[in-house]
C-alpha cells in the first residue's frame, strides 16, 4: 500500500515538474482562458448589468474551451517517447498512473483556472451569492473536466489534430455547464443552489469512480 | 526456475501472416535472439511477449499460467526496453534514473555515478536529456536494466545507435544477466559476439 502510494505521488511530481519546465504549453491555456474572457466585454459593449449577469457563463465556457486546449498534452509526450509503454508494463497497476496524470493535470490546469476566475469575479464585482456560486461550481466542475478529458485525450492519443479531440470532449462537457450555469443563475436571484450542488458532486463521484477505468482502457487500445 | 513460453503464436497484420505456428520456451538462463528482415514483424513479437498486444491465436504462458491471467505477477517480473527509450527529454539525466527506479519497484537502493560510469555516461547528472546525443539517449533507456529486479528482459533493438562500446557494455550486461539465471529475448539483425553463450535463435520472414 505504502508502495502504492509512493509511486502515485512520484508521478504527480513528476508531472507537475514537466508542466513547470514546459512553461509555454503550461500557460498558453491558461492565456487563452483571460483573452477569451477579455473578447466578451469588448463584444458586448460596456453595459455593466449586461456584464454582470454573463461573466460568470462566459468565465464558464472559456474554462471548457481552455481545459480542451490544456488536455491536449496530458499524454501525448509520454505517448511519443515511449513512457506510457513503461507505465502499462511496470508492476503497478495503469489505473495508479492515470489517476495520478489526472490529478497533476488538475492541480496544474484546473486550479489555476478557479483562481484567475476568481480575481475576475472581483474585477467585474460580481455579487457574494454569485461569487460564491461561481468559486463552489468551479471547485467541483473541473476536475470533472480533467477526469472526462483524460478518456478522450487517451482515445485520441497518437492522431495528430486537437481539434478532434475538442470536438469529441465538448459534447461531453454539456451536463457540466447545464448544472454549473443553474446554480449560478439560481444564486444571483438569491435562491438555494444545493440542488444543482449536489448534481455536480454526483456527477464528480461517478467521473471518479469510472473515467480513470476508462482512460486506462482507451490507452491499452491504442497502443495495441 | 521460471518457463516463459510460446505456444501456436500467430499474427496477423493489415491481412498479412507475419509468423504462424510460433512456439519457443525459454528456461533459467536462456538466451533468445529474434532476427529478420525489416518489416517481418520482431518488434510485434516482442509486444506479444510481454502482453501490450494480443495474438490472432496463441498463448503466451509464464510459468504455465497465461500472462493475460496473471498480468501484474508476470509484469513485475519484466523488463522491456521498446523501440522508444521511455524517458523523459525535459527531465534531467539523475531525475530519469530516480523514476525509473521507482517504477522498477527494487528495494535496492541505486547509486547513480556508477551507473552513469557504467553506461558510460558519466557526470551527466544535472544535464537535461534533450540536450543528449541519441546514442547517449539509448544508454540511459537501457540502465533500466541496471536497476531491475525483473528476471525476463525483452530488448527491441537494444543495439540501435550505439556504438561500438555501447554494444559491448550490452551484450556483457545481457551474457552476465543470463549467467545468474535470468533470461533474455531480443531483437537484433546484427551477429553478436556473445559467441561463448548459447544462444537460440528465431527467424523471422523469407530470407
Amino acid at each position: 500500500m505504502r508502495a502504492y502510494l509512493n509511486i502515485f505521488f512520484v508521478i504527480v511530481r513528476r508531472d507537475l515538474l514537466l508542466a513547470f519546465r514546459n512553461k509555454a504549453e503550461w500557460t498558453n491555456p491558461l492565456l487563452f482562458f483571460i483573452i477569451v474572457i477579455m473578447l466578451f466585454p469588448l463584444a458586448f459593449g460596456s453595459d455593466p448589468t449586461l456584464l454582470k449577469q454573463l461573466t460568470a457563463s462566459i468565465i464558464w465556457v472559456a474554462a471548457l474551451l481552455s481545459t480542451c486546449l490544456s488536455l491536449e498534452t496530458i499524454f501525448r509526450t509520454d505517448f511519443e517517447d515511449g513512457s506510457i509503454e513503461q507505465f502499462i508494463l511496470s508492476r503497478y497497476p495503469l489505473l495508479l498512473t492515470v489517476n495520478a496524470k489526472i490529478l497533476a493535470h488538475w492541480i496544474s490546469a484546473g486550479i489555476p483556472l478557479i483562481l484567475i476566475a476568481l480575481v475576475t469575479g472581483f474585477v467585474l464585482s460580481l455579487s457574494n451569492q454569485t461569487m460564491f456560486a461561481l468559486c463552489t461550481t468551479l471547485l467541483l466542475g473541473t476536475p470533472i473536466l480533467s477526469l472526462i478529458g483524460a478518456i478522450t485525450a487517451a482515445l485520441t492519443i497518437g492522431l495528430r489534430g486537437g481539434m478532434l479531440l475538442s470536438l469529441l470532449i465538448l459534447p461531453l462537457y454539456i451536463p457540466v455547464l447545464i448544472f454549473s450555469m443553474l446554480a449560478i443563475q439560481n444564486a444571483t436571484v438569491g435562491q438555494s443552489i444545493t440542488a444543482e450542488i449536489y448534481f455536480l458532486a454526483g456527477i464528480l463521484v461517478l467521473a471518479l469512480t469510472l473515467a480513470p477505468i476508462a482512460t486506462s482502457v482507451a490507452l491499452r487500445i491504442r497502443l495495441s | 526456475m521460471s518457463i516463459f513460453s510460446v505456444k501456436n503464436l500467430e499474427c496477423i497484420r493489415r491481412d498479412k501472416v507475419l509468423f504462424q505456428g510460433l512456439d519457443f520456451m525459454l528456461e533459467d538462463g536462456d538466451l533468445l535472439q529474434i532476427d529478420g528482415i525489416n518489416g517481418s514483424g520482431k518488434s510485434t513479437l516482442l509486444q506479444l511477449c510481454v502482453g501490450l498486444i494480443r495474438a490472432t491465436t496463441g498463448t503466451i504462458f509464464w510459468n504455465a499460467e497465461n500472462i493475460i491471467d496473471c498480468r501484474y505477477q508476470f509484469q513485475s517480473n519484466i523488463s522491456y526496453i521498446g523501440h522508444a527509450d521511455g524517458i523523459k527529454a525535459d527531465l534531467t539525466v539523475q531525475e530519469n534514473i530516480t523514476l525509473m527506479h521507482s517504477l522498477s519497484g527494487s528495494p535496492a537502493a541505486v547509486d547513480y555515478p556508477s551507473i552513469l560510469k557504467l553506461i558510460g555516461v558519466a557526470g551527466t547528472e544535472k544535464v537535461f536529456v534533450k540536450r543528449l546525443s541519441a546514442g547517449q539517449r539509448r544508454r540511459i533507456g537501457l540502465a533500466r536494466l541496471f536497476m531491475t529486479p525483473a528476471k525476463l528482459w525483452l530488448l527491441d533493438e537494444p543495439f540501435n545507435t550505439l556504438d561500438k562500446y555501447g554494444k559491448t557494455i550490452i551484450e556483457q550486461l545481457i551474457v552476465q544477466h543470463c549467467a545468474t539465471g535470468g533470461m533474455v529475448i531480443f531483437a537484433a539483425h546484427q551477429l553478436l559476439e556473445m559467441a561463448d553463450y548459447t544462444l537460440q535463435h528465431i527467424h523471422l520472414g523469407h530470407h
